[in-house]
C-alpha cells in the first residue's frame, strides 16, 4: 500500500492541466476496505460523474479529494482551492442564507457586501427567493440544499466537487443545475459530481466508476 | 481583516445561541433551582449554586461546539483557521457567562448575605471563565451531544459533592472557584493558589479545544490555498 501523502500545489496556474488527481487511494474503516487504490482526475473546464453502486465509496472519495478525511493510502494533488458541496448541506439550522454568506466572507478573504452580491447571484440562478430571511432550518430540503450550492461557489473555486447536489430540487432546478455546470466549465473551473442517476451519464465530459472493492479470495493450490 | 475572521464567527454564535431562548432559560434556571433548594439550610449554598452555574454556561459551550461540528469543516476548508473560530466562540460565551455570573452574583448575594460580597462575585466569575473552555474541549472531544452532556454532569455533579479541602477536588476544573466561594461562605479559611490553578485549567483546556479541532481539519489533512 502506498504512503499517505496529500499535496496542495497552490502556485500552479488555475485554467491549465489538471486541476485534481487523486492516485491510488485506499481507504478503510475498520476492517471494511471502502476505496481500494481508487483514481480520479479532472481537467480545468472539464466535468467528471463518479457513479457507482450503495457503498461504493463514492462520496468518502469526494470528502478525501476535499480533504476532510484522511486516505489509508495514495496521493491526492489538488490546484486552487476547492469548492465542496456535502450531500447532507453543512448549515447552522438558526441562521438563515444571508447569514452564512457573511460567516463565509472573512474565510474567503472577502467583504461582506461583495460576498453578499455574489451569493446573492449564485442563489438567483438557482431561483431561491433572496429576500428569504428565514433560518435555514425552515426551508424546504431543495431550498436548503441551493444555499449548500451556493456556499460551495462562493469565491469561484477551482475545483468544485458536488456530493448529489440536487436532492430534493425539482425537475426545472434540476435541469437548470446541468446547465450551469456547463457554464461552469466554460469558465475553466473542474467540476466533479457524485452521482446516482445513469441519465447523468450523458450530460458530463467523463464518467469514473467506482466498484464495491471485493476481497481477494485465496487462490487454490 | 484578522479581527474580523473572529468577530463574523463570534457574532454569528450570538445570534445562533440568541435564538435558542427557551434552552438557554432552561440552563440558567438549573443552577438557580441547585442554590434556591440548599440557600435555607445549607453553609455551601453559595458554592453548591455557583459552581451548579456551570452547567449553565459549559452547557451552552457544548451546545454551540456540537452544533458548529458539521459546519466547521466547511468553514476551515474555505479558509478559517480552528483558532480563530474557537476564539471568536469563546469571547461570545464568555460575554453569555459575564451576564449569567452577574445575575447569579446578586441573587446570592441578597439571598445568603455573605461577609464578603467580592468574594461571591470572584468565585462565580471564575465559575464563567473557566466552564467556557470546558464547554469547547468536552464539545469538540464527545463524540455525541450525549456524551458531552454526560461528561458536564459527572464532572460538575462530583465537584459539586466533594468538599473543596480534598485532594481529588484540586483536579478538577472548578477547585479554585470551589475555593473562592466557600471562603465567601466562611466554610474554609484560606483561598491557597485558587485562582492561577483554575486560569491555568482554563488555558490547557481551551489550547485543547483548538487541537482536537484542528486534528479533525481539512488543514491538518489537506492544507488548500488560501487568499
Amino acid at each position: 500500500m502506498s504512503a499517505l501523502q496529500t499535496v496542495i500545489d497552490s502556485t500552479a496556474p488555475p485554467v491549465t492541466g489538471a486541476q485534481l488527481e487523486a492516485c491510488e487511494v485506499t481507504k478503510r474503516y475498520g476492517s471494511r476496505l471502502v476505496l481500494d487504490r481508487a483514481c480520479l482526475s479532472v481537467e480545468a473546464g472539464e466535468s467528471v460523474a463518479i457513479i457507482g453502486e450503495n457503498g461504493a465509496g463514492k462520496s468518502t472519495l469526494l470528502r478525501i479529494c476535499a480533504g476532510l478525511i484522511r486516505p489509508d493510502g495514495g496521493e491526492v494533488k489538488v490546484r486552487g482551492r476547492v469548492g465542496y458541496c456535502p450531500q447532507q448541506p453543512g448549515l447552522f439550522d438558526l441562521l438563515s442564507a444571508d447569514e452564512h454568506l457573511a460567516l463565509l466572507a472573512p474565510a474567503l478573504g472577502m467583504r461582506r457586501e461583495a460576498a453578499m452580491r455574489e451569493g446573492h447571484e449564485l442563489l438567483a440562478e438557482f431561483s431561491f427567493p433572496i429576500a428569504e430571511r428565514t433560518q435555514t432550518r425552515h426551508l424546504s430540503g431543495g431550498a436548503r440544499q441551493k444555499v449548500n450550492l451556493a456556499l460551495a461557489l462562493l469565491g469561484s473555486p477551482t475545483v468544485l466537487l458536488l456530493d448529489e447536489p440536487y436532492q430534493g430540487f425539482d425537475h426545472g432546478a434540476y435541469v437548470s443545475f446541468w446547465e450551469h455546470v456547463a457554464r461552469w466549465t466554460s469558465l475553466g473551473m473542474g467540476v466533479v459530481v457524485v452521482t446516482h442517476l445513469l441519465a447523468d451519464r450523458d450530460l458530463v465530459d467523463r464518467v469514473v466508476e467506482l466498484r464495491i472493492p471485493s476481497i481477494a479470495a485465496p487462490e487454490s493450490p | 481583516m484578522r479581527l474580523r475572521r473572529i468577530l463574523i464567527p463570534a457574532l454569528m454564535t450570538g445570534r445562533e445561541l440568541a435564538r435558542r431562548g427557551l434552552a438557554l432559560g432552561l440552563l440558567t434556571a438549573l443552577p438557580l433551582a441547585f442554590y434556591g433548594a440548599s440557600a435555607d439550610h445549607s453553609d455551601n449554598a453559595i458554592t453548591t449554586g455557583g459552581i451548579a452555574m456551570a452547567f449553565s454556561i459549559a452547557g451552552a459551550s457544548i451546545f454551540v461546539a456540537m452544533t458548529a461540528r458539521p459546519v466547521d469543516q466547511r468553514l476551515i476548508l474555505a479558509g478559517y483557521r480552528p483558532w480563530e473560530l474557537l476564539l471568536g466562540r469563546l469571547l461570545l460565551l464568555e460575554l453569555f457567562g459575564v451576564v449569567v455570573a452577574g445575575i447569579f452574583s446578586v441573587v446570592m448575594v441578597f439571598g445568603s448575605s455573605p461577609s464578603d460580597p467580592w468574594l461571591v462575585a470572584g468565585g462565580v466569575g471564575l465559575v464563567s471563565l473557566s466552564s467556557v473552555p470546558f464547554g469547547l474541549a468536552v464539545g469538540e472531544i464527545a463524540p455525541h451531544e450525549l456524551e458531552g452532556v454526560l461528561v458536564l454532569i459527572g464532572v460538575v455533579g462530583v465537584q459539586l459533592t466533594l468538599d473543596s479541602s480534598q485532594p481529588i477536588s484540586r483536579l478538577l476544573p472548578f477547585w479554585g472557584a470551589a475555593r473562592l466561594m466557600d471562603r465567601a461562605g466562611d466554610v474554609v479559611s484560606t483561598i491557597g493558589p485558587a485562582v492561577p490553578v483554575d486560569l491555568l485549567y482554563a488555558v490547557a483546556l481551551f489550547v485543547l479545544a483548538i487541537y482536537i479541532m484542528h486534528r479533525r481539519s481539512p488543514t491538518a489533512i489537506a492544507r488548500p490555498a488560501h487568499r
